[in-house]
């Protein structure tokens, strides 16, 4: 990667002001770099191709500016620091991260993951950043590159000084097992890490622990489960959220023929560490992600191909929604009235979050989300 | 395994990881790991054997499969092997038209 683009991006500011989707073509979208956010203002932010960041005012439930980012997109997976004045992206095929101030959509920070001309190194899905907003985390999965052969490497857990501008390399390096993906952090530092398992990891001396097991969690009358979790939300209710389907066994023999098949979520409280872990509803149909109400944590918000809400307690359907296509993830604003869709094509579903009807829909400059992630916040 | 054949390198090394009990340092599906011989269902047929529960339409599902390099031998991957498959479409949905077919070079 060559020393990065700052330089390049203030160029192309404009102090346009605030420009709002209905009212703007994607090109005059794409240059309102400049327009500042508003503290106190509640905004989602977002990445898509071919490589933009987006803000979006939700208000009025509009695209406020819109950033050109650098390099190549993919796979637009984003965090917001504790300040909620920068986002950190895993970009660039999953090779590189970035720091972008939201304000002026400047390059703060870039790293290339691969710390050697023979490597070639990627992070699937892993960033977080530390409750001080100082360091940036990530697992990197390096190969080494022969003229004949690749040649795997042990991945490891790369710790960044978010300070360190352009071309950053990681400040310590610690050895990590195989599959790590998706990562947050909890209000004592401590970093969660999802694989088989999700492993706690002191970020200082590199040593992690079960934290709350998944494909071990030897749960009596419960056969092992499955999760997908690609999507690294920072939730209102401060938790790391997993939704599963596992086998319910009618008794002591296990029979698989015979069990029933669930939905449920098991989460970390990131405030406490805290293990949960609730069935919520049958197996009939696929959902990508599930997101709780801020409003009522008992209520539980399920997406793919429809959107559904569930009482967890209860284990009951309470709502659905048709959603037009597929979306891969369901955020919640703070007060818990509306529902934001977001993931694969280039708009945003906003629903009403007691009735799951449709509000609208924010078009989004540029193409497809894919597999981004949007993050919600309050500047 | 014993209805199977292996035909292929990998498909022996498979063989040969059943024959030395090292199955357990080979994990099923329970976390995202890019560009490897992922056998979930979730492309052609949903995990209920229909396809009801695939992504709706296809083109919702093709960039979050080319990009993580999530299905690379049914989905051309633009994370290491073809980088540039979809740099004239950026829009799936709209844009199709301007995704080709790939083939596999003999050199790395």
């Amino acid at each position: 990667m060559k020393p990065r683009t700052a330089t390049l991006l203030c160029a192309a500011l404009l102090a346009a002001a605030p420009v709002h989707a209905e009212h703007a073509s994607p090109a005059e979208l794409a240059n309102n770099t400049a327009a500042p956010l508003v503290a106190g203002r509640e905004y989602m932010v977002l990445a898509n191709h071919p490589n933009n960041l987006s803000v979006i005012d939700l208000a009025d439930n509009t695209v406020l500016k819109t950033c050109a980012l650098p390099d190549a997109y993919g796979p637009g997976l984003l965090q917001i620091s504790p300040d909620h004045r920068q986002a950190w992206l895993l970009n660039n095929r999953f090779g590189s991260i970035y720091g972008v101030e939201l304000d002026s959509c400047n390059v703060i920070f870039s790293a290339n993951m691969s710390l050697a001309a023979d490597e070639r190194t990627k992070s699937v899905l892993s960033l977080a950043i530390s409750p001080d907003g100082k360091e940036i985390y990530t697992v990197q999965n390096p190969s080494r590159i022969y003229v004949d052969r690749y040649e795997v490497q042990q991945p490891r857990l790369a710790v960044y000084d978010t300070a360190s501008g352009l071309d950053a390399k990681p400040v310590r390096t610690f050895p990590m097992p195989r599959q790590l993906s998706v990562m947050q952090t909890g209000a004592d530092g401590t970093l969660y890490v999802a694989g088989p398992d999700v492993y706690k990891v002191d970020v200082k001396t590199g040593k992690y622990e079960v934290a709350m097991p998944i494909l071990n969690w030897n749960r009596p009358g419960y056969g092992a489960p499955d999760v997908l979790n690609a999507w690294p939300v920072q939730t209102i209710t401060r938790e790391f959220a997993f939704l599963y389907t596992a086998p319910k066994f009618k008794d002591d023999k296990q029979d698989i023929a015979s069990a029933d098949f669930v939905w449920g979520i098991m989460s970390i409280d990131l405030r406490t560490g805290a293990v949960s872990v609730a069935d919520f509803a049958p197996l009939t149909e696929v959902y990508f992600t599930g997101i709780r109400s801020p409003k009522n944590p008992n209520h539980l918000f399920t997406v793919l191909n429809v959107l559904r809400k569930y009482d967890i307690k209860e284990q009951k359907l309470l709502a659905s929604a048709d959603v037009g296509h597929a979306y891969y993830q369901a955020s919640v604003n703070h007060d818990g009235s509306r529902v934001y869709l977001s993931g694969t094509l280039h708009d945003i579903a906003v629903f009403d979050a007691e009735t799951l009807e449709k509000i609208t829909t924010i078009p989004l400059p540029g193409g497809d989300q894919a597999t981004n992630t949007a993050q919600v916040f309050i500047r | 395994m014993k209805h199977l054949k292996a035909l292929n390198q990998k498909a022996r090394l498979l063989d040969q990881a059943v024959a030395e009990d090292q199955v357990e340092e080979v994990i099923a599906m329970s976390a995202v790991a890019g560009c490897t011989a992922t056998v979930d269902p979730g492309w052609e047929v949903d995990a209920f054997g229909g396809v009801a529960g695939l992504c709706q339409p296809m083109e919702a599902d093709l960039y979050g499969c080319a990009d993580p390099c999530w299905w690379p031998a049914q989905v051309p991957d633009t994370m290491m092997t073809y980088p540039d498959w979809s740099k004239d479409a950026p829009s799936a949905k709209e844009n199709w038209r301007n995704l080709d077919n790939v083939f596999p070079k003999d050199a790395l």
